[in-house]
């Protein structure tokens, strides 16, 4: 009796161990966001106001500097771009990976790549975006929607591979029981499958906007920094990681204040982004 | 039940950014030949904040914008070469294997003000002030003096009351025109310095910490008790940072101001197309870190493949800088240019040409 | 499943197989999508033809290995051997994995398995946030933040285990330490987010039988859910370390750039990606040095490439699954 109750003492504070290292684990992840966040709010709240959201930067170092307006509305239309184009071709790709490719040679390949892909500095991209679209002078020198292919490059093979690793854990017998009520493949893919897999992908697809909306190395040689608000792609558009990286490192503390404050900014859009999107998700996942 | 709520909040949320977009405001009486439009430049970090300050008061005068784009003055001269931006910036003039790379046309340097940098540092009790010659500085960069109390820095200032603490020097971690000019002055005084590390825009430092940008170098001795750096002019004067004055070429100890600043370009033998330094300058009033910025324009834009208009509103800008410009910049805390080098640079403006005809000038 | 039609109905519509019209959908989306699958292996084909062509002056001068291997960044002297920089990523990428992995996915672990229902979309939400915090940012707060924090922590452990290897001596502030730490804190969202989303697609039957049996919720959970989720988890830090190696503005703003091989944890370094984001400013008027930054950009995708088959290795080597889990997504057969 005590034999057996001592192993059960023993895997019972094992159980305790382990939950507690789960929890202090969790804990490790949540303090540096919390400093980060705290940081980020001192320092950036100051900048927040009515103006801060609806004038655009002026440039100007005694009037009035101007708020951010610019930038917010060049993110937004930067990464809406850059994510319409990734997002469809990620997915696309790894259906085809998963349920047609498999194993096969030119699968296996792709993948590889992919992966390779997900560890290319941000600032290559954008290098290679401004050597093959900006100084070949296809479509006018810098422009915004050059932005957001180069962002559109670096969020792929984020979201290809979040949705591959998804879409595998998907059960076959799924997949067989719409194949043997008579559906065609792509039914049930489009019907079965990705509904199933549609919270990790969703997944994956923020992740690589929330990357691709902080990154500001492939902007600078693409999209440039301008200070006008403008819906025109085909222009220099302003973004706010640009703005920050201007404003960061001026000697004028308001200035300094002011990309804090456009730090915050981004972080709360995205946040808010990110949530809409997957309540949205939730409300269309079939669980 | 939700979900027919959240269509229309979705449809809420797109429409913030036209309501917000829909709201700005214009100004008007503006002066001048091709007014409105847009031009883009590149280059130096460094005039950033002065050039960023004119665009705005050149808009509300012309209502042209001006965008440019702080990549570095490397970037520039390359954007300038590939003719991506109707204008570049450089903080150092192009070399000669440089100049030769353009084949679009005959570049124009256009200098604009002139700054310095300053040999910035943090050591407990000690003010302002603290003299410094060229090869002290030099060993001290090369890691050979390493404490504060070191006699040679006693030797330059015999009343101050020097501690013990070891001295950490702090540079830039990224490529920079002010690095090029400290190295410049650096290498001019210790040939030590110069066969070991050489002036340049990066250099592989003996010692110290790396920071990227003057932000950086100046939170890095913020941060750190005895710590010494080299920050521009500009922004040290503008956060009051504790500079050193430093010995000029005449053997005067001059602290870094905008009129030391200027006085380095005061009766400079400048060559005719204008790519000089001013490091080291021989004027007796000089500071000895210091040097022009410059525009850089193709003698003929249109021929370069620019619009008439787009040469005449850079023409305009360049103008506006050469003109009110300057008095402008020494609130910002940047050097104006010196009267002889201002007339050579108003001259060079006023060569521009597009297409073979010289361009209208504007005054504003 | 696509046969010929036998030509038996029931009430007008074939009962065995489908028309030849009615699978013309399927083809069209499969050699459609496996278009798109090629034309983004084409694409990556050209990326990295254009930048090789680019890099070619960087490695004509100095030879690959030559440049890759030699222990010498002088940008003044035109000198360009990258191994600094090498050793630097591939420190600060360790250092992020060895840290950020564990606790991403504890996270995880913690999230879909213990938290109590109601708070796990909350805790999740409020770890992914930390995705949403920009680079820059992750980089300004380590240096104005982290270093000085942490510097006499530091210091103390560097005087204390001076015995140990890569530990001693001063401690200058930005190190390769504080970017691994960094570039840790910035992998945990994306590596716990998948992660998360692996660990809840372990089948519940699997989970109960394990518990059924008398298992703890750990032991259920070693023996159910970690088995099955293993290369689903290692995908996860793959992208972790892609971001970590590939991360260009948090790092230059907090490892130091000092373009030599520190001799220990505490010392400044330098990665490849940092090096191209300080250099190609300035850089971009001089051929040799731009084709030399390129190629620092190659080195790190060949670098990338390495990792990645050493990866799939160890996975595919592991023991034999079932179909249909995570290991197809590592091509391995049967």
């Amino acid at each position: 009796m005590t034999a057996i109750a001592a192993i059960a003492t023993r895997r019972r504070r094992q159980d305790r161990v382990a939950r507690g290292l789960l929890a202090l684990g969790t804990m490790l992840a949540l303090i540096p966001l919390a400093l980060i966040l705290y940081y980020l709010i001192v320092k950036g709240i100051g900048a927040w106001s009515w103006s801060f959201f609806t004038t655009d930067p002026t440039g100007s170092f005694f009037g009035d500097p101007g708020g951010i307006k610019s930038a917010i509305l060049g993110t937004i239309e930067i990464v809406g771009l850059a994510t319409a184009l990734a997002a469809p071709v990620g997915i696309g790709v790894a259906i085809w990976l998963v349920e047609y490719g498999k194993s096969n040679p030119v699968a296996t390949a792709v993948r590889y790549f992919i992966d390779v892909m997900t560890g290319v500095p941000s600032i290559v991209f954008g290098l290679f975006i401004y050597i093959t679209l900006v100084l070949s002078g296809i479509g006018g020198t810098f422009a915004g929607w050059k932005g957001a292919v180069a962002l559109a490059l670096l969020a792929l093979p984020i979201v290809t591979r979040s949705a591959e690793v998804v879409l595998v854990l998907v059960p076959d017998t799924l997949r067989e029981a719409g194949l043997a009520l008579g559906a065609p493949r792509w039914k049930v893919i489009t019907r079965v499958v990705l509904p199933a897999a549609l919270p990790g992908i969703v997944t994956g697809v923020l992740l690589a906007v929330a990357r691709a909306a902080g990154e500001t190395a492939p902007l600078i040689f693409t999209a440039t920094i301008v200070k006008t608000s403008s819906f025109d792609l085909g222009a220099p558009m302003n973004s706010l990681p640009a703005q920050i990286f201007s404003d960061v490192g001026q000697a004028q503390d308001r200035l300094v204040t002011r990309a804090w404050g456009a730090a915050l900014t981004l972080v709360a859009l995205i946040f808010l982004f990110t949530t809409l999107a997957r309540l949205f998700a939730r409300r269309s996942a079939v669980r | 039940m939700r979900s027919r709520l959240l269509i229309p909040l979705l449809m809420l949320l797109a429409a913030i950014p036209v309501i917000v977009a829909a709201c700005g405001s214009s100004s008007n009486n503006k002066t001048g030949p091709a007014q409105g439009g847009t031009i883009s430049g590149a280059g130096a970090t460094f005039p950033q904040p002065v050039y960023d300050e004119w665009a705005s008061k050149f808009k509300d005068k012309s209502g042209t914008t001006v965008n440019y784009n702080p990549i570095g003055s490397g970037g520039g001269i390359a954007q300038f070469t590939a003719n991506t931006v109707d204008f570049g910036a450089t903080d150092s003039a192009m070399k000669d294997s440089e100049v030769a790379a353009v084949k679009k046309g005959t570049p124009v340097h256009v200098p604009t003000v002139f700054g310095a940098i300053t040999i910035s540092y943090n050591v407990s009790g000690v003010q302002k002030g603290l003299k410094l010659d060229g090869p002290t500085a030099a060993n001290i960069f090369l890691g050979k003096i390493t404490k504060w109390n070191d006699s040679a820095i006693k030797t330059l200032n015999p009343g101050v009351s020097l501690p013990s603490t070891a001295i950490t020097v702090v540079h830039r971690s990224d490529e920079s025109g002010t690095t090029k000019l400290f190295t410049t002055f650096l290498s001019d005084y210790s040939p030590t310095w110069a066969s070991q590390v050489g002036a340049d825009k990066t250099v592989k430092w003996p010692t110290g910490t790396g920071a990227a940008k003057n932000a950086g170098v100046a939170g890095a001795i913020k941060q750190t008790d005895g710590a010494i750096g080299y920050v521009e002019q500009a922004y040290a004067l503008q956060n009051n940072f504790t500079t050193a004055d430093v010995k000029n070429k005449s053997g005067k100890y001059v602290a870094p101001s905008l009129q030391s600043t200027s006085a380095a370009g005061q009766g400079l033998k400048v060559p005719a197309d204008l790519r000089f330094s001013a490091i080291n300058s021989p004027n007796p009033n000089a500071y000895p870190i210091a040097s022009a910025t410059f525009l850089l324009v193709y003698q003929d834009m249109c021929k370069a493949g620019k619009s008439n208009d787009t040469a005449q509103r850079v023409a305009n800008w360049l103008n506006y800088a050469l003109g009110p410009g300057q008095q402008v910049a020494p609130q910002l805390q940047y050097a104006p240019l010196p009267a002889n080098i201002l007339s050579q640079a108003q001259a060079k403006v006023d060569a521009l040409t597009c297409n073979g005809t010289k361009l209208q000038k504007a005054s504003y | 499943m696509e046969s010929a039609s036998i030509g038996a109905t029931y009430g007008g519509r074939p009962v065995i197989g489908r028309p030849p019209l009615a699978r013309l959908p399927d083809r069209l989306v499969k050699w459609g999508l496996a278009a798109l699958s090629v034309g983004i292996l084409l694409l990556i084909g050209f990326f990295f033809v254009r930048l090789y062509i680019e890099a070619r002056p960087a490695f004509e001068k100095f030879g690959f290995f030559g440049f890759t291997f030699t222990n010498n960044w002088d940008v003044h002297a035109a000198h360009f051997g990258a191994l600094p920089l090498l050793v630097g990523t591939l420190i600060t990428a360790g250092v992020a994995l060895v840290i950020g992995v564990p606790v991403a996915v504890a996270t995880a672990l913690f999230t879909t398995e213990f938290c109590p229902r109601r708070f796990r979309g909350p805790l999740a939400a409020t770890v992914d946030l930390l995705a949403a915090v920009p680079s820059v940012v992750y980089g300004l707060w380590g240096f104005f933040v982290l270093i000085p924090k942490l510097r006499p922590a530091e210091q103390w452990f560097s005087d204390k285990f001076a015995f140990l290897p890569f530990v001693g001596g001063h401690v200058a502030g930005p190190s390769y330490f504080i970017a691994g730490l960094v570039l840790a804190i910035m992998i945990i969202p994306i590596v716990s987010a998948i992660t998360r989303e692996v660990i809840s697609t372990v089948p519940t039957d699997q989970k109960e039988a394990a518990l059924a049996l008398g298992a703890t919720r750990w032991e259920m959970i070693r023996m159910a859910v970690l088995p099955y989720s293993r290369a689903g988890i290692t995908g996860a830090a793959m992208l972790g370390l892609g971001r970590a190696m590939g991360e260009t503005i948090a790092a230059t703003i907090v490892i130091g750039n000092a373009p030599v091989i520190g001799k220990s944890l505490f010392d400044q370094g330098y990665t490849l990606a940092a090096v191209i984001a300080n250099e190609f400013g300035e850089a971009a008027a001089d051929p040799l040095h731009r084709a030399a930054l390129i190629a620092a950009g190659l080195v790190l995708f060949v670098m990338t490439l390495i990792v990645n088959a050493v990866a799939r290795g160890i996975i595919v080597r592991g023991p034999a699954r079932e179909r249909g889990t995570a290991s197809e997504a590592f091509g391995a057969t049967g």
